[in-house]
Parts: C-alpha cells; structure tokens; sequence
C-alpha cells in the first residue's frame, strides 16, 4: 500500500489521476441521485402547517383564523377541545376536497365549476374595482351608454273601436268603416264632444286601455305593437287616423303624453358609478378570456362553431 | 522514515496552509448555513407570540426580510416603510393598524392573503363607498364632514360646519356603522380610527375630501402564492419589530 502511494505521489502523470479520481466520485454521486428510489413520503409535519392530509398541509395560521371565527375568542383563550374540534373539521374538509379531485367534481358538478370560475373572476376584478375613476371618468360613460338612464314615459289615451259589420250596418265593409271612422276623426278634430261622435258613429272603448295614466311599457302591452307604435308619437290632445286592426277601425285619443327622457347625470351618478365598474371589471374578465384562449389548445367538432 | 512519502506534496510552502484555510472556510459557511437552516426552521415552527420574544428570531428575521421587503413591498409601502400617501399605503412603522391588532398573527394574515385581492380568505369585509361620486353626499356635506374629522383628529376647524359635519356623520352618511359612533374605528372591517391622526392618504382637508368624495378601495396583493411561508413570517416578524421599535 505504501508502495502504491509513494509511486503515485512520484510518478509525473499524478496530475491526471486527481481529475480522473474527481470526475469518477461525481459519476458515482450522479449514479446514486439517478437511481435511487425517490423519498417516500414525509412523517414530520413541516413547521408553519398544523397537519399534513395525504402530503397536504393545512397551514397553522389558517388553523388558528378557523378556531378564532368558529369561537369568536381569541386563539389563547380557547380550549383544546375547541382547538381539536376545528382540526378535525378543517381535516373533513380537506379530504371531502381531496375526494372531490378525485371524483373529477371540477369536470361534473356545475356547482363546483361555477365556483371556481367565481373565484378566478374574483382574482382578476380585484385590481379593477382598486380603481377610483374621476368624475371626467364617470361623465363620459354616461354621455356613451345615455340610453340605459332614460326614464319610462307615461300616457293616459283612450283607445275608441269601431267594428265593421257591427251597430249600425251588418254588411258594412272595411272601407266604409274606414270611411265613418275618418269622418268621426275629422269632428273630433274640430271641436266636436267625444260622447257625441262615440253615439252618433257608433265608437266604443275597446277595453285595452288603462282608464287612467299608465307607463309606456304597460301601454304597449295593453294596446299592442301595432297600436302602440301611433300612440308612442302623438302628443297633447291629438286624435290619431283609423288604424284597421283586423275587423276593427281604431281611433286614439291621446290626453296627455309623458315622454320617455334621459336623466340628468346628477340624478343616476350612483348607477352610472355602478354601471361603470361593471363595465370594467367586464371588460377585465373578457381579457382574462382572451389571453386564456391565445394560450390555449381549442379544437372543436366538425360542424361546430362557437 | 515514514511508509507514505509526502514530501512532494507538501514542496511548497503555501499549501498546507492554503489547504487549511480553505477546509475552515467551508467549515465555517458549514456552521453558518445549519445554524441558519435551524433558526429559519424555529422562525417558522414556533407560534407568532413566540416569535416576537425571542431576539435571535427577531435578528434572523430581520436579516431575511430585509431585501425581500425592499424588492416587493417598498414599492407601495416606501423604502423607509412610512407608506404612501399618493397610493393610500399605509405608515408599517407605527402601531396604527387597519386590520387586527398588529400583532405578528395579524401582520401575517394580512401579507398571506392580502386585502381585497380576491382571495376568499384576503381582508374582503367593506370598502369605503364613493359618497359624492354615486350622490350619496353633496359637495357642503362632505366639505362639513371635512371639519368634523378635524376636530376629532384634534386639529383646527371650523365650528359651525364641524357640527354640520356631525350631524350628517351620524345620519345620513352612516360613517358610524363602520367608523364607529365616536370615530375610533374598526380593525375587522379596516375601518381606520378617525380621531388619532394617522392617514393612509396624507390626512389634509383636501386629502379627506378626495377620499369621502371617491372612496376607498385600495388592494394589497396575496402573497402566499408568490413568497415561502418562511419568507412571509420574516416579513411579518421584522414588520412587527419595526412597529414595536417605539415602544
């Protein structure tokens, strides 16, 4: 043995020996990380959680919020069955989530999806709704989406029928019911009483309009698409041409009016400030989906489009 | 003479002692880096109360957090840690808190999860409404809310318009149900107390009037996906030994 090392420490190629003895203690360290059999699974829990479930830590600071919620006391005041009853929840939860992975819920219960997409949402509004958005801000969306702040008209009309073949002429035509009707405007026009031309032309209330003042959107229902589209231009006091609605002639009697108009600013500044942060945090979510999308694989059926 | 001849490899005269000076080098860095490792490892295992009493936690933290809080909180926080009024972050050196009680728990809670981050368990209680900006308050209101937090703050104001300010404290703008009736706040909604002077956004009249007028909704970020647990508890450990500095 000493022979051997003294002819090594002599002999002019030791230089090499030492990176050839260097270069096979890396292999052999090499050897040993490649083909050893990987670290099974820990049995200490590491510091900062309160419990590993299957490698899984539950965090020690989560732990000690849970008790404080659930005993509304400070976590040294508590006991240790309190402490170990919302361990041993916060454990159930865990692995009921655990159990959820496993049965694919994220794949098949809307709920769960629903959820997590709440949740990824909520991420991305958070930076969003940080926003304080000026008054400039504010005004100029108003001025861009005016239509949603207009308020709903009103009118109170009455809503006068003849019916052809009825009252006074069981073989009346249409055209010669269009033709009394247009003679039962021309007197109302010109001052005549409403009763008097209702008798002596043979009108009557058709019943679908309101006796009283009604909001546009209940007129249209009432009085339908047709009729509704005369009554929503006249003004005070206007008497409409006969409109021929199937076997009926109708005259509208407009008394008064309201029409719909766009609120002033000052009047809707906390929806416009609403409506406004909602079209951001939209407008962020829809760039969160796009970005998603550009990073994304999607292949779609033949025959399907989205 | 000896069996193993080693005077070749000790000709020189600089060897053995090179070689000894690099054997105690990586000796000592041996010694630092373990006895680093296992107060990183008590740092984090022991619980937060335990923590704040210990001065060798307190160092070890210190010197962790150090550079962390300067790459990802001086930011908004300010390099001297006093905040920022232009971004409403708030003074971490004095023992004003929004949220809990400043205790080391709380401190951390906070850097986890954040405030408003959209995390579930962030600080998500309430914001601040924008009382003139949705109509809530008219510009007098807020102007004589204005005056009365500066006579609750103790600073000069305005007598007449104080009590204006108070009576629409206490009705109409509700400041109360999360300020509190007498001004001194709430930590579980991070509703700041209003009579000792401390302001996220400099405190002034005009100051004030911004933040009534616009509200508050100001976010910190969820640290808990970006930073180790053993870095957020340096961060906590040398936030709370600096806001306990004073005292």
């Amino acid at each position: 043995m000493a022979r051997v090392m003294n002819a090594f420490l002599h002999r002019p190629q030791r230089a090499l020996w030492l990176p050839a003895l260097a270069t096979a203690c890396g292999l052999g360290l090499a050897g040993i990380g490649l083909f050893r059999t990987a670290p099974g699974p820990s049995m200490v829990v590491p510091p900062g959680y309160v419990a590993l479930v299957n490698q899984k830590g539950i965090l020690l600071s989560d732990f000690r919020a849970q008790v404080e919620l659930e005993t509304t006391k400070r976590y040294a005041d508590t006991t240790p069955d309190e402490r170990r009853r919302t361990l041993r929840e916060m454990v159930d939860e865990e692995l009921l989530v655990q159990r959820a992975v496993v049965l694919d819920l994220p794949e098949t219960a809307n709920e769960v999806r629903a959820n997590m997409a709440v949740g990824v949402n909520a991420q991305v509004d958070a930076p969003v709704l940080a926003y304080r958005p000026t008054d400039a801000e504010l005004r100029a969306f108003y001025a861009k989406t005016r239509d949603r702040y207009s308020l709903s008209g009103s009118m109170t009309l009455r809503d006068l029928v003849l019916r052809v073949g009825g009252y006074q002429n069981a073989d009346q035509t249409i055209a010669q019911a269009q033709g009394d009707a247009a003679e039962a405007v021309y007197q109302l026009r010109s001052g005549a009483a409403l009763d008097y031309v209702m008798a002596h032309f043979g009108l009557a209330p058709s019943g679908r309009s309101a006796s009283g003042e009604e909001p546009d959107f209940a007129a249209k229902l009432h009085l339908g698409d047709q009729l509704y589209a005369v009554a929503s231009l006249m003004r005070d006091g206007e008497i409409s041409d006969p409109i021929v609605e199937g076997n009926e002639v109708h005259i509208l009697v407009m008394a008064q009016h309201q029409f719909p108009k766009v609120a002033d600013f000052s009047a809707v500044r906390d929806k416009v400030y609403t409506d406004f942060r909602n079209a951001e945090t939209g407008r962020a979510t829809a760039e969160n989906l796009n970005l998603l999308r550009s990073q994304a694989s999607i292949l779609l059926a033949p025959g399907q489009s989205e | 003479m000896p069996l193993i001849n080693l005077k070749p490899l000790i000709r020189t005269s600089w060897a053995l002692p090179l070689t000894a000076l690099v054997l105690m080098g990586l000796t000592l860095v041996a010694v630092i880096h373990w006895r680093s490792t296992r107060l990183q490892v008590r740092l984090l295992a022991a619980l937060p109360e335990a923590v704040a009493g210990d001065p060798a936690l307190l160092h070890a933290a210190t010197v962790q957090a150090r550079p962390l809080y300067a790459q990802h909180c001086a930011a908004c926080h300010g390099p001297d840690m006093r905040g920022d009024p232009a971004l409403g972050a708030p003074n971490l050196a004095d023992d004003v808190w929004l949220y809990g009680d400043g205790s080391l728990f709380d401190i951390e809670r906070t850097i986890l999860y954040g405030i408003r981050s959209g995390e579930d368990k962030a600080h998500n209680e309430s914001e601040m409404p924008a009382f003139g900006q949705r109509g809530i308050l008219s510009d007098a209101q807020i102007r004589n809310v204005v005056q009365y937090l500066l006579q609750l703050s103790g600073r000069s104001y305005e007598a007449q318009a104080a009590l204006d300010g108070r009576v629409v404290y206490a009705g109409i703008g509700n400041c109360g149900d999360c300020h509190g009736p007498d001004g001194r706040g709430n930590t579980e909604y991070g509703a700041p107390d209003l009579t000792r002077d401390v302001w996220n956004s400099g405190g002034g009249p005009q100051a004030l009037y911004t933040d009534i007028y616009a509200g508050q909704h100001h976010i910190m970020p969820a640290w808990i996906r970006s930073l180790s647990l053993e870095q957020i508890r340096a961060l906590a450990t040398y936030l709370y030994a600096a806001s306990h500095a004073k005292t």
